[in-house]
């Protein structure tokens, strides 16, 4: 594990488990769907992230400080979760530390939530789900699913670091990829998320609730929103609106 | 001899430039999204750049549509506010150790190139408020 990250068990850890991780990025999709997911199956926090490369920030929940970058646990599911917008120089280290981190835990299938930006959102009534794999196995998961694979292009941010450093060490690792705003909250397209988890690992997750709540949930995230904006910007994430100019496969 | 600037020379005073603006953009972003003596809140916006047109978006959640107001305020600014269907506490959104109340949206937004503004056309859907303002027309050369 990097020096410069450690991250801390308060709690004994499930081995084997599937772990899924919902970090700021694009409409804030996969924090929004992780953070409905842990506190609708009401998992309880096993570990968090200690770090000199994170701002000097705690969260206070019931008066108590806490980690801004925490995971959580219920009977063999993981859910990896930030309350902050992570700085972009300092993604590469935490999701290395994070990935090494599953790797000794036995994770058996990694899977970020998260968004795709779409330009004209306002006019997509059911957002669409993509999916991106590790390796062979995590790419026939998706296809046996029927979930679309994202053949080529360009992924940036701290999806794209799980894929390659789990692709390194061949941990089954996939993206949930929903078709969102870039710069306001999504609930929609987390919802959509969701219901395309389901499919891979059943989370008895009421979305019905996240769409009703749509409104306060995009008033919620508005902070937290503007300070993911800037760090999509220092991460260049308008790369992946580029066109691939590769041929090779 | 003074010597000629390479064109890395200018690229680089040019990004030196860009991340300086940029920077000063970001330290906007280091004061609160609400102002407890309208009782407002900051909505988030973006502007983007066409050829043909300038396009604002805002999110504005709890909106209410027939409230809108986008007025200019200057030749490039223009000032969004609509007021929103339920009054929120602090309390509501979980914070306890301050005290106020929000009933409204309101934010300006800069025009970074000259518009025509008579010909912009708004919409409002699934939250998100949409200008498109057509940049406005020069002069044109003619090809020879």
């Amino acid at each position: 594990m990097s020096e410069t990250v450690r991250i801390v068990e308060r709690r004994e850890v499930p081995t084997d488990a599937k772990m899924i991780h919902g970090l700021p990025d694009v409409g804030l999709v996969g924090v929004i769907a992780v953070s409905q997911i842990i506190s609708q199956l009401k998992m309880v926090e096993v570990a968090y992230v200690d770090s000199d490369l994170l701002p000097p920030v705690i969260v206070l929940h019931e008066g108590l400080p806490h980690s801004p970058i925490r995971i959580f646990s219920n009977d063999n599911l993981l859910a990896l979760i930030s309350e902050i917008a992570i700085p972009a120089g300092s993604l590469q280290p935490l999701m290395r530390a994070i990935v090494n981190w599953m790797d000794e835990k036995g994770v058996e299938t990694a899977i970020s939530l998260g968004g795709i930006a779409t330009p004209n959102r306002q006019n997509i009534e059911s957002p669409k789900v993509y999916g991106v794999g590790s390796n062979e196995f995590s790419l026939k998961i998706l296809r046996e699913k029927g979930i679309s694979v994202m053949e080529r292009g360009f992924l940036v941010g701290p999806q794209a670091l799980i894929l390659q450093y789990c692709a390194e060490k061949n941990i089954t690792a996939i993206s949930l990829l929903a078709q969102a705003f870039y710069n306001y909250p999504d609930p929609e397209a987390a919802a959509a998320v969701i219901d395309t988890l389901n499919q891979i690992v059943k989370v008895p997750v009421n979305v019905s609730d996240l769409l009703e709540k749509g409104e306060e949930v995009r008033l919620r995230m508005r902070d937290i929103m503007r300070r993911t904006q800037s760090e999509l910007v220092r991460m260049r994430k308008s790369q992946e609106y580029d066109i691939p100019h590769y041929y090779v496969a | 001899m003074r010597r000629r600037r390479s064109i890395f020379d200018i690229m680089r005073e040019y990004m030196e430039e860009f991340e300086r603006a940029a920077e000063e953009a970001l330290s906007a972003f280091e004061q609160p999204s609400w102002d407890l003596e309208t009782q407002s809140l900051q909505p988030l916006f973006n502007i983007s750049v066409t050829a043909e047109e300038v396009v604002i978006t805002a999110d504005l959640p709890y909106a209410d549509p027939k409230t809108l107001k986008i007025e200019s305020v200057d030749e490039d600014l223009i000032e969004i506010t609509a007021k929103m269907r339920v009054k929120l506490r602090f309390e509501d959104l979980g914070v306890s150790h301050r005290e106020g109340e929000f009933s409204s949206f309101h934010c300006r937004v800069p025009l970074p190139v000259p518009v025509d503004a008579s010909r912009a056309k708004a919409s409002f859907k699934r939250g998100i408020l949409e200008v498109r303002l057509p940049r406005r027309r020069g002069y044109k050369i003619k090809v020879e």
